[in-house]
Order: structure tokens, then C-alpha cells, then sequence
């Protein structure tokens, strides 16, 4: 794919034959340590990826590398057919992230927030885009205050908004569920199920049901390595919470 | 499947004004940054009133002007430059603005911008209080208008290469003091030609050939350190 | 893209990602490393032995008739603090050499992100510091008993000064700094960066007039053969001690990651 290439239309350059995601023995090395160590995985569109493993696992140094903000030291990741070493703008058009930081700034405006990212992206019209985004999240009446002044949930759905301002292919979501309240959580689930059509999702989860729940495929990491990666309707529940117990056991020894 | 968001991405400048105008519109709803760098310099005023309080005014105190007049900038610069990140690191607003597909310079350009403006707007209050608090009975030159460009080339380094600094020393350990121990001895030849050229246009005299070569050299250092830190903050940010 | 270059030109050690960097067998650096660290030392000593043998007396301070530095009167001396000479030029061009060295590997780590650059820059840069220090102390000497004054902003002396503040500031800066990869990125932008004031602090110094006191400029009058044979012994052995400190270095450093890759293999 040529740079120069300039992508108007983002449905041009996702060949159906491509998967979304292609991670090719991806390592995350410094020093003595390795984050992330010789991972290969291939992820077809419309999938929903879950990730789990114990805390230094590398899930969030693998999640990090597919947003493209973090380079791995060696191998490849191909987001959708852009390899993100070479063409690493383009592939940020087509991935966004929902952390468990905002990512806002607390004395803007969620319309204002909303603008700057609309605007960066160089979403087309992006008043109305901001605008549906708003109603989507259900947060319309509150545009116009600041983010200092809302919840931990309403934050939660404002950045939910600023991650699909330019329609991305590609959602990550890296521990979503932290700091939520119970009904928050729901709020949040409805919401992704509504975007759910069409696009990739990798979740970074701790919460087990809930990751399980939402998946399409789940990938388990230990010590920086593929412990174990399934399609959820090939694995069998109970053999895998005593298999991921193992391993969360081992890596935490 | 057919998107139905159409997107085009901006131009360089237009990316520039978006976020300028996002920092200028924060300062302008908190007014946290100007609030404390003005409060700050008027506190350093009233330092210097003590400590010059046992020199006999006028004379003396011309001699010293400049340098004092450079050390109240430099310290009430320090505190704004320790603070310009600290709104992008609390929500985690710097990754949001890496994920956007954009040069990364660009984000050093608008930062180094509205840093430099409200380091000026500092100046334009704080170096006229200075003039009445200390130099309305000294002999100052006919030529201490000329004061406004060491002023503005001096700020100009320092809201560059602060700049850098403060994206760096926002993510380590102490970082107030992180700043200082970074920051003071790399402008240190900046603070010196400005120091030279703001004296001899107060104090008068023989001052052209001075002036113009503090000057000239300042401009140097301007031009090589902006160059080095716009070619070095994509490795900065992204680390 | 798991190159393992072993040896390049027998300098560089295999720094391929995957291959061990501790190495079991010495590459021919290490070997000649405490020779040359040896060599080094006996060149410096011989330096400064003959320093004070051979080379005659010079004139101190070149100054026409009676200058003042700093309120003091400095005359045309004849001044033994002159063997300072021998042993401060060496030292002050090898530290600024070192960082010379490291400003380079902090480049290539920049452009490869291999860790092995950053930790070759920063056992460089401590180099250097050992060095600098060593020149503050013996420009400090000089002056006391050169020119008579513990301190003057003399352009050469500013310059080591902030120089020092610079090289220790990059050393707190690593210490400030937690996760290794922002780490290296951080301390080799700054390296880079001292780099390039440095030069710019001793030009701005020099040619900005000052006012209050004139600077006095000191072009160091030619060198005679008795006196090129010990600084040319102290110079080479300066720079003999300042690769072999650093090859040590290395070596050490090496073993430790080795010996951390161990234990964490041991671990699993």
C-alpha cells in the first residue's frame, strides 16, 4: 500500500481477506526482561478478543503495541492489511482505545473534548458527528459541562464517544471495568453491544465473567508468552478455570 | 462495509490551531497557570525588596537589573513549564492525543506556543512592576525599550527547550525539582547573553556592540536548540 | 529480525536481541581491556614524571604587564602550578571525548532502540564524569595558585562547571525514571542535548563582552618538544585509561543482565 495513498474512504483498504489483526512472533523486549515474548496470533474481523493473565503477563504491553503506542522490538503487527511499523498514521485512523483513564480533560466540556477529537481526526461535519455521538451515549444534556463535574460512569461514556469519533475499526478496551459501579458496568455493556456490528474488539479484563461473557475468542498470557488461545465455543468451561488457575498460579510464583 | 464516517485528515497547521486553542481555552476557564506565575513573580518582587533593601538605590541596583530582572523570569518560567503537562499526564490525555494520526512535532509546536504565551503575558505584567518597584529613581538609559527583544528571544529559548524538558520530567520521580536540575544549567549560556544584553541597553553607554552580539548569539542558540528539540520530541513523547 | 552480528570488526560484541550478550568466551576488547588500562596508567605516570623533568618552566598567565583577575594582581610568573597543565588539557579533552562517545550511542539508540546502546552510553557518560570531575578539581588548583582567586567565570571554567551540573543532571534523571525503556529514551535525549549546549555555553561565554569584568584571553603559546613528549604520554594515557574503564565497565554490566536473565529463567 503506497503512503502517499490518501484514504478518504477507510472501507477501501480492508481487504475481506485480511484479518484485523495479524500479530507475527511480536516480542516487547528491554534489557534482561521480555514483556512480551515471540507472540503470534491471527484475529478475523468482527471478533471479540478477551485477554487474560496474571498482573506482569504482558497484556497491556501487547495491547499498547496494537494501539500503536508502543513499538514492538521485534516482529510485526498488521492491522486490517497496514503494517503499523510502516504506515504507522494510517493504522491509528482505524483504532480506538477505551482505557481505563479518560483520556478527557477535566476542564473542557464533554462537547469540547468530543470537538478536539472529532477535529484532529479530521472527522467530516464533525459538529453532527459529536452531536450523535452524544445522544448515543445518552449524555446530550450534559454536553455542555464540564468533565470535572461527572461521574466516574458518565466519564466512562464520554471516552467510549471520543474512542469511536472517527468510526475505527478496531477497539481496544484496556481494563474498561475498573472504578465502574455496578449499574455503570450495565450502562457501559449496552452501549458496546450497540457499536458491537462490524468492528474488532480486544478486551484487557481481570474480570473473568465478564470477559468470558462478551468474547469471541480468548487468549491467555503468562509470562509474555501465548499460554493458551481458543475460540470461546471450543473450550470447555471448567477445564479452562482449572488450566488458567494453573497458569495464573505459575506466574505468580 | 461501507463507513459511515467520512474522514480527511487536516493539515499540519490546522492540527496546530486545534491544539493551541485547546491549551488557550483551558487557561482561559482555570487561569491556573497565569494565576500562579503571576502571584509567583510578585512574591520574587517582594524577595528582592528585602534583599536589595541595604544597597543604596539607583546606581547599584542598575548594575544588577538585568540579571535580576532574567533570574525572576527564569524562576517564574520553571513554575509554568512544571506545570504545562500536568494536565495531559492526569487523565491520560497524552496517549489520546498519540492515537491520533498525526506528526508528533506538531504536539511539541503547540505546547511551545502556549507556553510562550503565558510566559509573556507574565512578562508584560511583571517586568513594569519591577520597573516601579526598583528602577523609577535610577538612571536608566535612553535606550531601555530595546529591553523587549533579549525578552523575546530569551522566552522564545526557554519555552522551547522547557518545553522538551517538561514532557520529560512530567513522567519521573520529583519531577519539580527534576525540571529545575535539567532545565537551569542547559539555558544557562541563553540566561548569559540575555543577562549581557538587557544590562547595557538599562545601563547605557557604549551598548550597540554588545547588544547586537548578546544578541546575535541568543538568536543562535534559539534556532539550534528549537531545531534539536522539534527533531527530538517525537522520541521524547513516545517513549 | 533476529541478527546475531557476532563481532563486528571485533569491537562490538554480539548484540543481536536473542542471542546472549553476557559472553561466554571474551571478545578480543575485553581482552585487551586491562591491557590497555595498564598502559595507560604507566603512560599518564611517565606524563607527569616528565612533566616535572624534562619540560622547562613557562611563563603562567601570558599577560601583558599587570593584569587583575577577580581583585587580585597577576603578574608575568614563573609558576610551578604550570605542571597542573600536563595533567588538566589531557583530562578535559578525554572527558569531553566521552561524551562525545556516548552522545554517539545515544544516537544509534534512538534510531535501533536496543538497550545495548543505551547502557554503552551510559557507562560512557559515567566515564566522562570521572573525568570531569577530575578536571574541575585540577582547573580549580590552577587557578588558585595561577591566578590567585578560587573562582572566576572564566569561559573555560563556566563551561566545565555547567558542563558537570549537565552530566550529573543525566544521572538524576535515570534515577528518576522507573520503566527502562523511558528511561533510556529520556537520558539519551538529554545526553544529546548536553552535547550540543555544551559547545554553545563555552562560545556564548567567550564572546559575549562583559562589562564588569574583561575576560582574559589566553592563546596557549606554542609547545615546545619537551613539552609535547609528556603531554602527548599524559594525553594517550589518558584516553588508554578512559576505554579500558569503560571496557571494564561494560564487562561487568554485561554479567549482571547475564546473571538477571538467569535468575528469571531460573524462576520460571
Amino acid at each position: 500500500m503506497p503512503a502517499s495513498d490518501v484514504q478518504t474512504d477507510q472501507a477501501t483498504d480492508q481487504p475481506a481477506d485480511q484479518p484485523a489483526i495479524l500479530v507475527d512472533h511480536v516480542s516487547k523486549i528491554f534489557g534482561s526482561r521480555r514483556a512480551v515474548d515471540d507472540l503470534s496470533l491471527s484475529i478475523p474481523h468482527g471478533a471479540f478478543l478477551s485477554i487474560f493473565g496474571p498482573n506482569g503477563a504482558g497484556k497491556t504491553t501487547l495491547l499498547r503495541m496494537l494501539a500503536t503506542l508502543s513499538r514492538p522490538s521485534e516482529g510485526r503487527i498488521v492491522l486490517g492489511g497496514i503494517d503499523i511499523k510502516e504506515h504507522p498514521e494510517q493504522a491509528r485512523e482505524h483504532v480506538g482505545l477505551i482505557s481505563h483513564r479518560s483520556m478527557l480533560y477535566d476542564d473542557l466540556t464533554a462537547y469540547e473534548n468530543l470537538m478536539i477529537a472529532a477535529r484532529l481526526y479530521g472527522v467530516e461535519n464533525p459538529d453532527a458527528r459529536v452531536r450523535k455521538l452524544l445522544d448515543a451515549v445518552e449524555l446530550s444534556h450534559r454536553s455542555m459541562d464540564v468533565v470535572r463535574t461527572f461521574s466516574r460512569g458518565m466519564t466512562q461514556r464520554i471516552s467510549i464517544a471520543r474512542a469511536l469519533v472517527a468510526d475505527p475499526d478496531l477497539v481496544l478496551l484496556d481494563e474498561p471495568y475498573s472504578g465502574l459501579d455496578p449499574h455503570a458496568v450495565d450502562v457501559f455493556d449496552q452501549i458496546i453491544a450497540t457499536v458491537r456490528e462490524g468492528r474488532t474488539f480486544v478486551m484487557v479484563s481481570h474480570d473473568m465473567d465478564k470477559g468470558l461473557a462478551a468474547c469471541s475468542h480468548v487468549l491467555v498470557m503468562a509470562r509474555g508468552r501465548k499460554a493458551a488461545f481458543a475460540k470461546k465455543e471450543e473450550i470447555d468451561f471448567d477445564a479452562f478455570s482449572a488450566f488458567y488457575k494453573k497458569t495464573v498460579g505459575m506466574g505468580v510464583a | 462495509m461501507a463507513r459511515s464516517v467520512q474522514v480527511k485528515t487536516p493539515s499540519t497547521f490546522t492540527e496546530y490551531k486545534i491544539l493551541l486553542g485547546k491549551d488557550l481555552r483551558r487557561e482561559f476557564r482555570t487561569k491556573e497557570m497565569l494565576t500562579s506565575m503571576g502571584i509567583y513573580s510578585i512574591l520574587v518582587l517582594v524577595v528582592y525588596g528585602a534583599a536589595l533593601s541595604q544597597s543604596s538605590q539607583g546606581v547599584d541596583v542598575l548594575q544588577m537589573s538585568g540579571g535580576l530582572l532574567w533570574a525572576l523570569i527564569v524562576f517564574t518560567s520553571l513554575l509554568g513549564l512544571n506545570r504545562s503537562f500536568e494536565h495531559e499526564k492526569e487523565n491520560g490525555c497524552l496517549d489520546g492525543l498519540l492515537l491520533v494520526p498525526m506528526d508528533r512535532s506538531v504536539i511539541f509546536l503547540a505546547k511551545a506556543t502556549s507556553n510562550l504565551l503565558f510566559m509573556l503575558v507574565v512578562e508584560v505584567i511583571a517586568v513594569p512592576l519591577y520597573f516601579f518597584f526598583f528602577l523609577t529613581g535610577a538612571p536608566v538609559s535612553d535606550s531601555w525599550p530595546l529591553l523587549v527583544w533579549p525578552l523575546i528571544v530569551g522566552t522564545i529559548g526557554m519555552a522551547g527547550i522547557g518545553t522538551l524538558l517538561s514532557t520529560i520530567t512530567v513522567n519521573t520521580r520529583g519531577k519539580d525539582v527534576m525540571l529545575a536540575v535539567l532545565f537551569i544549567p542547559l539555558i544557562f549560556p541563553l540566561l548569559y547573553a540575555c543577562v549581557s544584553a538587557a544590562t547595557v541597553v538599562l545601563v547605557g553607554g557604549d551598548w550597540q556592540t554588545t547588544y547586537l552580539t548578546s544578541l546575535a548569539l541568543a538568536g543562535g542558540y534559539d534556532v539550534i536548540m528549537l531545531l534539536l528539540s522539534w527533531v527530538l520530541y517525537g522520541y521524547v513523547i513516545s517513549a | 529480525m533476529a541478527q546475531t552480528n557476532k563481532n563486528r570488526r571485533g569491537q562490538m560484541p554480539s548484540r543481536g536481541q536473542t542471542a546472549s550478550r553476557g559472553q561466554t568466551a571474551l571478545s578480543t576488547a575485553d581482552k585487551i581491556a586491562p591491557v590497555i588500562l595498564v598502559l595507560g596508567a604507566i603512560l599518564s605516570v611517565l606524563g607527569f614524571v616528565l612533566a616535572f623533568t624534562i619540560a622547562p618552566p613557562v611563563n603562567g598567565a601570558r599577560v601583558d604587564g599587570i593584569a587583575i583577575i577577580g581583585d587580585q594582581m597577576v603578574g608575568n610568573q614563573m609558576l610551578f602550578s604550570q605542571k597542573i597543565f600536563y595533567f588538566h588539557m589531557p583530562v578535559a579533552i578525554t572527558s569531553f571525548l566521552a561524551l562525545g562517545v556516548a552522545a554517539f550511542y545515544e544516537i544509534r539508540y534512538l534510531m535501533t532502540k536496543d538497550s545495548d546502546y543505551d547502557l554503552k552510553a551510559h557507562l560512557a557518560t559515567e566515564v566522562s564524569l570521572v573525568f570531569v570531575v577530575m578536571v574541575m578539581f585540577s582547573g580549580e588548583m590552577w587557578e588558585r595558585f595561577e591566578w590567585g582567586v578560587w573562582w572566576t567565570w572564566d569561559p573555560r571554567l563556566t563551561t566545565y562547571f555547567i558542563l558537570m551540573l549537565l552530566v550529573i543532571g543525566y544521572f538524576v534523571l535515570r534515577a528518576a525514571v522507573d520503566d527502562p525503556e523511558k528511561r533510556a529514551s529520556y537520558a539519551s535525549v538529554f545526553g544529546i542535548i548536553t552535547f550540543i549546549d555544551v559547545p554553545i555555553c563555552f562560545m556564548i561565554t567567550r564572546l559575549v563582552p562583559s562589562s564588569v569584568h574583561p575576560t582574559i584571553f589566553r592563546t596557549d603559546s606554542g609547545l615546545s618538544t619537551e613539552m609535547m613528549i609528556p603531554l602527548m604520554c599524559a594525553m594517550f594515557g589518558m584516553l588508554f585509561i578512559s576505554y579500558g574503564l569503560f571496557r571494564w565497565r561494560l564487562r561487568t554490566e554485561r554479567a549482571q543482565e547475564e546473571l538477571d536473565r538467569m535468575k528469571q529463567t531460573l524462576d520460571e
